[in-house]
Formats: structure tokens, C-alpha cells, sequence
């Protein structure tokens, strides 16, 4: 007789691999057990944990949308043990995750209202499952923009999805690089995305915002969306504190008194003020 | 409703006895080879020493080993079979439980069942029934009666004995504690000795009131109101940050969950005690840490055992057991800081900045 506990994780197969940048994959991911896949669901924003056998369990966003069904993605920076663990892996290979866990971006009060994403680097992971979630239910929402930068044009993520946002008439792309950052070839701007935010000035009427990315992008973002007009409970973000069981119980990820992991991911600015600067 | 009734010092050696013969495994405070007396599996009750000094460790590693394994893992070319590890557990009876430490479990079952319900904590308390034995009044380091708690608790023990002359005094609290008494009805006399056992507790709570008069409201306000406070810059200048305190603790429930590989094709993926003591507990994989100073962690420490917790869960997450205080290399003493805490206004004075730790 197996018992379950709830540290066990599903089995998922490694469907594709694809190499964002030099240090960034993501990996595609499918249940093993069809009825798992039949059942599982999710909401944007939600976590989970991801572990490679041998090397140990970590905590990513699930980057894809609850939309796009029989499937999850994760994009991953390689930075320690398991990410490194995670980089080996090829195609048809086996992985474990427990989740969703975590609270979610509020999509039912953003309907009908205009939406504003603001990313850097890999913090365009998390904002990219509710892109695309926003995109698959198109008629919900009013007006959509994106702005994203990285460093340079070869720490863009999600290249492939770019071009296609791009081409859409019925959102509004910026991209920005850092100053040194661009190629002969590129064409989008050269500058902070703090400064490229203040440039493509989106209404703050009706509008909400995400914003995900390098505490100091975050730290000089929030200044300039408050003079765009921005209220603090319409800036929404995702924290990412150290965590290991995902569930409330391991002690790890305290902010005061919130645990990131049960009460959050997903916190608005005027929520994270009220918190200790512990993150 | 509490059943009282009365065993005997032998009733009690004897029941003892019927336990070890039905395989139900028998734990109290016992010595050590090197004379340390902690928490052990016993043969017999005469090996078990009821009353007397607090055990340097306490129940919390019957339930939450120091380290347990989730599951193990085979694998081979891309395959992997998982299985978890098993949650029934078989019977345990702790005779000679510190009220403090039975309470300390009952603490931590709430954070154990919050929305997610830890079978592998609750599989072993399912498994285990406490008989504690009310304290004498402990050493220099107890505080239980500051934090809500006394010598005598009932809480989270599902039978409290009560020493008085020829044996104990009994309390019934839980079913399962009615059901020890059931399976060992001969050993048991109706009637308690109520009277005989009050002189006892209350020696014992007017020997740990001396200790500490802290009130537990006024230091929740000082933590939730004094994050900036200039308090927290020195308070750890004494502390190395080795864990000690946590690991010793009956009420910190810290873990790490790591994989252990026997080889390429098998392994163990563990929970292990961490503590919020240690460095490298909360730094990001960017290098960042949000609690990069000792300081900052004595007060997470502080903040989760006396502000959040009790938030969240209604419960102190300390027993005032002293554990942490005569265990630290260090010589940091929570009895010390609380008192001083207890002291303090409420809210940061004003030339405090935040985060400036
Ligand atoms: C809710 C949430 C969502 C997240 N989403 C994402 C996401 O979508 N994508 C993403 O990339 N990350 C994400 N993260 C961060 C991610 O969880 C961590 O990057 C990941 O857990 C690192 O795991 P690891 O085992 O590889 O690192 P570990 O091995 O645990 O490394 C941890 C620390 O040790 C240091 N370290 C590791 N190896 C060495 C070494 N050899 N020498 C010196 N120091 C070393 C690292 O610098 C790092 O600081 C998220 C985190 C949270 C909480
Ligand atoms: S308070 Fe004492 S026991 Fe605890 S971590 Fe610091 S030095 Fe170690
Ligand atoms: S914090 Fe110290 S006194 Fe309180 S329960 Fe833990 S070890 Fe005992
Ligand atoms: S990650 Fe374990 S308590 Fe939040």
C-alpha cells in the first residue's frame, strides 16, 4: 500500500527544453499520471516545488498560463544545486513537483480594467503566466502593455513570445535594454525600465499594475508609477523569499508577519509596505 | 469532563510493565550513559526518573525527528519511482512528560494542521499518548508561568499526575488518556487526591513566578510595534549563531528538506531541523539576504515565538522551559531579554530608522 504524504510530488516528463540565455532554460513539463493531468489546475501567480532526484527540491513560479491546459513551464536561472541539477536534464527525462501552493494576481478584480506589466530580467517569468493568461481571455481586459528590460539584449527571456507580443495590435510592447546592453541590430530603447515606464506613460485610470523583477528595478519603479498615478492597491508583485516546503510549515519564509508562501506569493505595494524590510 | 483518580507509585511501575509486554514502546526522562537525562525508550520505570531536572532535550524529536525521511527514490535512464515514507506509526506512551513539554506539542500541532495537515507529525502524535507529571518548580532558568503556562499544565498531556504521598494524584484529559486508563482499569482507583496535590502545585508555581513576572500582552505589543527599535542592534553580540537554542527548543519547528543519493539509482529526500539562527537560512540563490546580521535573527527569533505565532495561531510559541538559556555557549538569556523587553514602551522611539537593524 502507498500512502501519499505532502511532501510526495507528482512525476512530470520532461517535454522541451529551451534555451532562454546563457544562464536562464525553460522546461516544459507534463504529469506522468493522467488523471493528475486531468485534475490539476492552477491560478496565475501560483508556485511550486520542482526537484531533480538526487539533487534536491526548489521553489519557481509556474511561468505558463492556467489557460494553456496539460502542461506547465518553469524558467530557471541556474544559480546553485538543484538549477544546476535542472540544466542537465534532457527531453523525456523525469522530474518531481508539489503545488500549486501560494496565493494568485487578483484577474477577477482586474477584468475590464487596463493592464499594465512591468518586468526585468527573469522577473518576466511569473508576469509572463498572467500575459498570457490576460491574452487567452483577450475580450476581459481593456488596453494591455508590457515593458521589459534586461541588461542586454542577450539576457532577454522569451524571445520567441516577444516577436509575437510585438506583432500584436492589441498590446503595446516596450522593450529597453541597460545603456552598452544593445546590439547593431536592435531596435527597441536603450535605458532603465524605471525611465522607459515614465516614457511609455500608461493611464493610470482604470488600470492595474504588475510588476516583477531586481528589488532596486522594483525600488525606482514604484516611485514612478505613484506619479503616473498608480494607487498602491493597484500595483501588484510577487515576492520571492528563500522557501522550502511551499506550505506554512518549515518556518523559512517569514517577512514579519506574513508567510510569503501561504498569504503570498502575490502582494499589492500597499501590503508590502506594512511589511518589515526583510525581503 | 476531568476524570480524577489515584495509582499507586507500584500500580503505576506495573502498568508500565503491561505496556513494554504488549510492545508498545515506553519513553520517559532517563540517563544517559554520560549522565544526561533526556527523553529515551526505557524497559522498565525504574530507569525512569520522575520529576527532578528538566531533560536537556525534549519530546519534540518523538514527533518531528531531527531528521526524518519524506520518501525514497529509485531511478534509472529518466524513470523514477517515488515512494513516500509511511505515516502510521506504532504505539507510544510517554510516562513522565514535562507539562511543559506536552504543551509545547500541542503548541506546534497548530502550525502542523494549518490547512495543509502534516501527516508524518500527526501520525506519530496519533501513535503516542502522554502521561506527563507535574514539575517541582524546575531551576533558575524556568519562566513557564510568564508565558500563560504552570508547573502543573494540563495542556496537550492526555493524562497529568500529581505526586503526592504513596503516588500520584491522576487527571484523565483526552480520550486517549481514558483509554490508557480502560486498558489498565486494575491499576487505578476512583477518587483523586485533589486536596493532597494542591499543596504541591502550588509551591511549585509560586517557586517559577519568581523567576520572571513578564506579561506576555505588553511584550507582543512591544515586538509588533518595535521592529526599528534601537533594542535590536546589540542584542545579539553574544550570540554565534550555532542554533543551539532552536534545536534544543521543544516548540522550534524549523526544517530544510534535502536529498540524500545512496547512489545514481536511489536515494532519500529527508526533512532535517533547520533554524532561523543560521546564515544562510533566508539567502536568495541571487546572494541576496534579508536577515544578513545576527541581530536581525535573534529578533526573528523573537518575533515569531512572542508576536507572530500568537497572531496567527492564538498560541506563545515558547514554554518557558529555559532550554535556550542553559544551553547557549554564548550566554544569551531569554529570561533576561524578556524581562527587559516587558520593560520597554511599546512602539520605536522616534530617532529609529527603519532598516537600520
Ligand atoms: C515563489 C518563488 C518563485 C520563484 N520563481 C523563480 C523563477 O521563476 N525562476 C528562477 O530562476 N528562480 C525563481 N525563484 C528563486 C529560486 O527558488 C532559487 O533560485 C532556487 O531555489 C535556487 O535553488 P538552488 O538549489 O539551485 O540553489 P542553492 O544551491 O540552494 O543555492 C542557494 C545559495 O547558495 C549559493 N550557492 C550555491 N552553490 C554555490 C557554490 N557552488 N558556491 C558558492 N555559493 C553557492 C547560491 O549563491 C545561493 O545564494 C523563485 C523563488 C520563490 C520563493
Ligand atoms: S542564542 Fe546561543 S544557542 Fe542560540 S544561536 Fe545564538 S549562540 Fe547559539
Ligand atoms: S524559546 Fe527557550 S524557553 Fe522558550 S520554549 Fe524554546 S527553549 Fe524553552
Ligand atoms: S516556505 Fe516553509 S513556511 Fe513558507
Amino acid at each position: 500500500m502507498t500512502q501519499g504524504n505532502l511532501y510526495a510530488p507528482y512525476l512530470m516528463r520532461v517535454d522541451e527544453v529551451v534555451e532562454e540565455t546563457v544562464d536562464t532554460r525553460t522546461l516544459k513539463l507534463s504529469f506522468k499520471d493522467p488523471e493528475v493531468a486531468a485534475k490539476f489546475d492552477f491560478k496565475a501567480g501560483q508556485f511550486g516545488e520542482y526537484s531533480v532526484f538526487g539533487a534536491g527540491e526548489c521553489t519557481f513560479c509556474i511561468a505558463s498560463a492556467p489557460t494553456r491546459k496539460g502542461y506547465i513551464e518553469c524558467s530557471f536561472k541556474k544559480v546553485g544545486r538543484v538549477t544546476a541539477a535542472m540544466r542537465e536534464l534532457n527531453v523525456g527525462d523525469t522530474m518531481g513537483f508539489r503545488g500549486p501552493y501560494g496565493n494568485s494576481f487578483p484577474l477577477d478584480k482586474m477584468a475590464g480594467k487596463s493592464l499594465v506589466f512591468i518586468a526585468g530580467g527573469i522577473g518576466l517569468a511569473p508576469v509572463r503566466c498572467v500575459i498570457q493568461n490576460a491574452l487567452d481571455l483577450r475580450d476581459k481586459f481593456k488596453d494591455i502593455t508590457i515593458i521589459y528590460g534586461a541588461r542586454s539584449v542577450g539576457d532577454l527571456v522569451y524571445k520567441r513570445e516577444l516577436d509575437e507580443w510585438a506583432k500584436r495590435p492589441d498590446v503595446k510592447l516596450w522593450q529597453t535594454v541597460d545603456p552598452g546592453g544593445e546590439t547593431k541590430e536592435w531596435k527597441g530603447q536603450i535605458g532603465f525600465v524605471p525611465n522607459v515606464v515614465e516614457k511609455a506613460h500608461p493611464m493610470a485610470l482604470n488600470a492595474f499594475a504588475v510588476v516583477c523583477g531586481p528589488p532596486i528595478m522594483i525600488k525606482f519603479t514604484l516611485p514612478v508609477l505613484a506619479k503616473l498615478g498608480f494607487k498602491d492597491d493597484a500595483i501588484y508583485t510577487t515576492l520571492e523569499n528563500r522557501m522550502k516546503c511551499g506550505i506554512g510549515k518549515c518556518g523559512r519564509c517569514n517577512i514579519g508577519p506574513v508567510y510569503v508562501c501561504k498569504d503570498g506569493p502575490v502582494f499589492n505595494a500597499a501590503e508590502i509596505k506594512k511589511l518589515p524590510p526583510e525581503f | 469532563m476531568t476524570r480524577q483518580m489515584f495509582i499507586s507509585e507500584s500500580a503505576l511501575k506495573s502498568l508500565a510493565e503491561e505496556l513494554v509486554k504488549a510492545g508498545t514502546r515506553l519513553v520517559g526522562p532517563a540517563r544517559e550513559r554520560n549522565g544526561d537525562l533526556v527523553y529515551r525508550e526505557a524497559s522498565d520505570l525504574g530507569e525512569i526518573e520522575l520529576g527532578g531536572d528538566p531533560p536537556t532535550r525534549s519530546l519534540k524529536e518523538f514527533f518531528l525527528p531531527p531528521t526524518e525521511v519524506l520518501l525514497t527514490y529509485r531511478q534509472k535512464q529518466g524513470d523514477v519511482e517515488v515512494t513516500p515514507a509511511p505515516h502510521v506509526f506504532a504505539p507510544l506512551v510517554v510516562i513522565g512528560a514535562r507539562p511543559c513539554d506536552a504543551a509545547a506539542v500541542a503548541a506546534v500541532d497548530k502550525v502542523m494542521d494549518w490547512d495543509y495537515h502534516d501527516e508524518l507529525w500527526f501520525g506519530r502524535r496519533l501513535a503516542t499518548t502522554i502521561v506527563s507529571v507535574a514539575c517541582g518548580g524546575g531551576d533558575a532558568s524556568c519562566f513557564c508561568t510568564a508565558v500563560g503556562l504552570a508547573p502543573d499544565s494540563a495542556k496537550g498531556s492526555d493524562v497529568l499526575l500529581v505526586p503526592v504521598e504513596g503516588g500520584f494524584h491522576a487527571e484523565i484529559l483526552t480520550e486517549k488518556g481514558e483509554a490508557l486508563v480502560k486498558a489498565h482499569a486494575a491499576r487505578f482507583t476512583e477518587g483523586g487526591k485533589a486536596e493532597a496535590a494542591k499543596a504541591y502545585r502550588d509551591a511549585a508555581r509560586g517557586k517559577v513566578q519568581a523567576n520572571l513576572s513578564a506579561d506576555p500582552a505588553k511584550i507582543r505589543a512591544f515586538l509588533e510595534a518595535g521592529f526599528d527599535h534601537p533594542i535590536w542592534k546589540g542584542i545579539a553580540l553574544r550570540c554565534h549563531g550555532c542554533g543551539a537554542c532552536a534545536f534544543v527548543c521543544p516548540t522550534c519547528h524549523c526544517f530544510d528538506i534535502v536529498d540524500e543519493p545512496d547512489s545514481i539509482e536511489r536515494g532519500t529526500r529527508r526533512r532535517n531541523w533547520d533554524t532561523c539562527q543560521a546564515a544562510k537560512f533566508t539567502l536568495h540563490g541571487s546572494g541576496h539576504n534579508p536577515r544578513n546580521e545576527q541581530n536581525c535573527r535573534i529578533r526573528q527569533r523573537m518575533m515569531h515565538k512572542f508576536a507572530i505565532y500568537p497572531a496567527r495561531f492564538g498560541e506563545i510559541l515558547c514554554t518557558g522551559c529555559g532550554r535556550c538559556i542553559r544551553v547557549c555557549p554564548g550566554g544569551m538569556d531569554l529570561l533576561e531579554t524578556l524581562d527587559k523587553l516587558g520593560r520597554l514602551p511599546a512602539g520605536a522611539p522616534a530617532e529609529a530608522k527603519r532598516g537600520a537593524p
